[in-house]
């Protein structure tokens, strides 16, 4: 093969290769990204602003159904109703009231009815002091031992608040404790977490996937 | 294409089939090159969220007259409008006065449920695919407020998990915003109530601001937003929510739309440990004026970079 003819095959090959290179260009030019993947809606309820459940102060104010506050459809007035404990000094739920969970506070030191109800008039509630409080008014009494953190609620440092944060244009909503709190079991329970960031690149998707 | 075959100077040497090498060549070259233009214009079919002569020639934000301005609103409704079918309400809210604005976040309260994400989400407008959020949570371990150690995509059954505590971050309405120094056309800048907005009009998508910010919280619309129809928010401000263009730089803005007509956020409303606060720090009475004279750790994130954030990280001690 002579030099000249070895110098054009190169340019024959190389002519080729540029030629498929710039048909495949052409043909991809339209083609702008990789088709998104789908990211599903979030559900409606992550965007719920209701408090985490429903207080008798809430139901009040809503104009719900009462009747399952009306004490005295069962217990006889003025006759403060027994309480009954096991071997280990645990409170006995009875069955009428089998939807409370008692645990409020550790080691069973808070497992006594009226400790916060009245045993006298079951539809009130009683602070230590003697003093009387109404249900859907219990703040006070929840700082009677929650001192700091009644503080802080009223500063505004603890609890939820809502509407306007400028009170001359509109009203500002405090929640009280129990908006948030069983006062039976006022630890909040764990939720389920909304869905997390959707990683829009797919390799960074796959590795993200891998490292769980 | 042409090709031309007679009218050849001599000295080329016409080819067997009337053609010069010379002319073939410069007939190929220039079909390549118009063939390599047009692929590599073709993108710009897609573009079809192009700026209307009106939006180009709209002036500077802080040059408007109301009535300019509400010739403005009135473009953007009819835009939305058309686009999503759904006519909106587009105010130009200015900052109150006696106001500044100040985010206090207790983490200690905070359970990484991420509703507040979403809640944002919703409220502001953000695309949904690619998706942009203003809110990043980050779990951490219990001990330390390592950075490195920061997990954005946790996912377990239930939170909150043991040993790992939560942290949002979103802007941090900085009282010395880097982000407002790089910007060179002055598309963002910090306003009176102390919010860094952007005017999404003039800004230019050259993401410098983005680059400048220590705590990623701007974010670029690479491509087109997607909102659904049924999940537009039609309560919109100008330099808030209103749905953005492709190129163009958006991040929270303490939701003008909402804060400065008096409401909470919308982060704040649907929190349900209560962690997130908000107020006037002008205000001795407010919830936030209560908090930063009260508690006793504050954490204000990268500061020693010096940017100065107006937004309070706390603990309950």
């Amino acid at each position: 093969m002579s030099q000249g003819e070895r110098t054009g095959t190169v340019l024959l090959v190389l002519a080729v290769v540029f030629v498929a290179l710039g048909m495949k260009f052409v043909s991809r030019a339209g083609t702008r990204f990789p088709a998104l993947q789908k990211i599903p809606l979030v559900d409606t309820q992550f965007l719920e602003t209701a408090t985490i459940r429903k207080s008798y102060a809430e139901l009040i104010r809503t104009k719900a159904d009462l009747s399952d506050f009306d004490c005295y459809a069962c217990h006889e007035k003025g006759k403060p109703p027994p309480l009954r404990f096991d071997a280990q000094h645990n409170l006995i739920v009875p069955q009428e009231h089998s939807d409370i969970v008692m645990k409020h506070g550790t080691h069973n030191r808070n497992n006594n009815c009226f400790n916060c109800h009245d045993e006298q008039n079951l539809e009130l509630l009683q602070a230590r002091d003697g003093r009387q409080i109404k249900l859907a008014e219990s703040p006070p009494l929840c700082g009677s031992c929650h001192g700091p953190t009644y503080r802080d609620w009223e500063g505004g440092a603890h609890g939820r608040t809502s509407g306007y944060w400028d009170r001359s244009l509109g009203p500002m909503k405090r929640q009280i404790c129990v908006d948030c709190h069983d006062p039976h079991h006022p630890k909040i329970p764990p939720r389920k977490p909304a869905p997390g960031p959707h990683l829009l690149h797919p390799v960074a998707a796959l590795a993200a996937e891998a490292s769980h | 294409m042409p090709t031309p075959t007679s009218n050849l100077p001599e000295n080329e040497g016409p080819s067997p089939d009337g053609q010069s090498r010379r002319s073939f060549l410069r007939s190929a070259v220039a079909a390549s090159g118009l063939a390599a233009l047009a692929a590599s214009l073709a993108p710009l079919r897609h573009l079809n969220d192009f700026p209307s002569l009106e939006q180009f020639l709209q002036k500077y934000y802080k040059e408007l007259t109301p009535e300019e301005m509400a010739k403005v609103l009135k473009r953007i409704e009819d835009e939305v409008e058309q686009q999503y079918g759904l006519r909106p309400q587009v105010r130009d809210l200015k900052p109150m006065n006696g106001v500044e604005f100040v985010y206090a976040l207790n983490l200690t309260r905070c359970i990484g449920c991420r509703k507040c994400v979403h809640a944002c989400v919703a409220e502001n407008n953000e695309s949904r695919n690619p998706e942009i959020q203003y809110i990043r949570v980050v779990r951490l371990p219990h001990g330390s407020l390592d950075l490195d150690k920061a997990e954005h995509n946790y996912n377990p059954e239930l939170v909150p998990e043991k040993g790992y505590f939560y942290m949002p971050v979103q802007c941090q309405q900085c009282k010395n915003p880097p982000c407002v120094k790089v910007c060179p056309v002055h598309a963002t800048w910090q306003d009176a109530d102390g919010i860094t907005v952007i005017d999404y009009d003039w800004c230019i998508g050259c993401r410098y601001c983005a680059a400048a910010c220590p705590y990623w919280a701007r974010h670029f619309n690479f491509t087109k937003p997607t909102i659904p129809k049924e999940r537009l928010n039609p309560d919109m401000a100008y330099l808030g929510n209103r749905p953005r263009r492709q190129g163009v730089m958006e991040k929270c803005h303490f939701c003008v739309q909402r804060t400065r007509v008096g409401r909470y956020p919308a982060c704040v409303e649907v929190c349900p440990v209560g962690a997130r606060k908000f107020g006037n720090i002008l205000d001795p009475e407010s919830e936030v004026s209560y908090i930063l004279r009260t508690k006793r750790v504050f954490v204000q994130l990268k500061e020693e970079l010096g940017t100065s954030p107006r937004f309070f990280y706390y603990f309950d001690v």
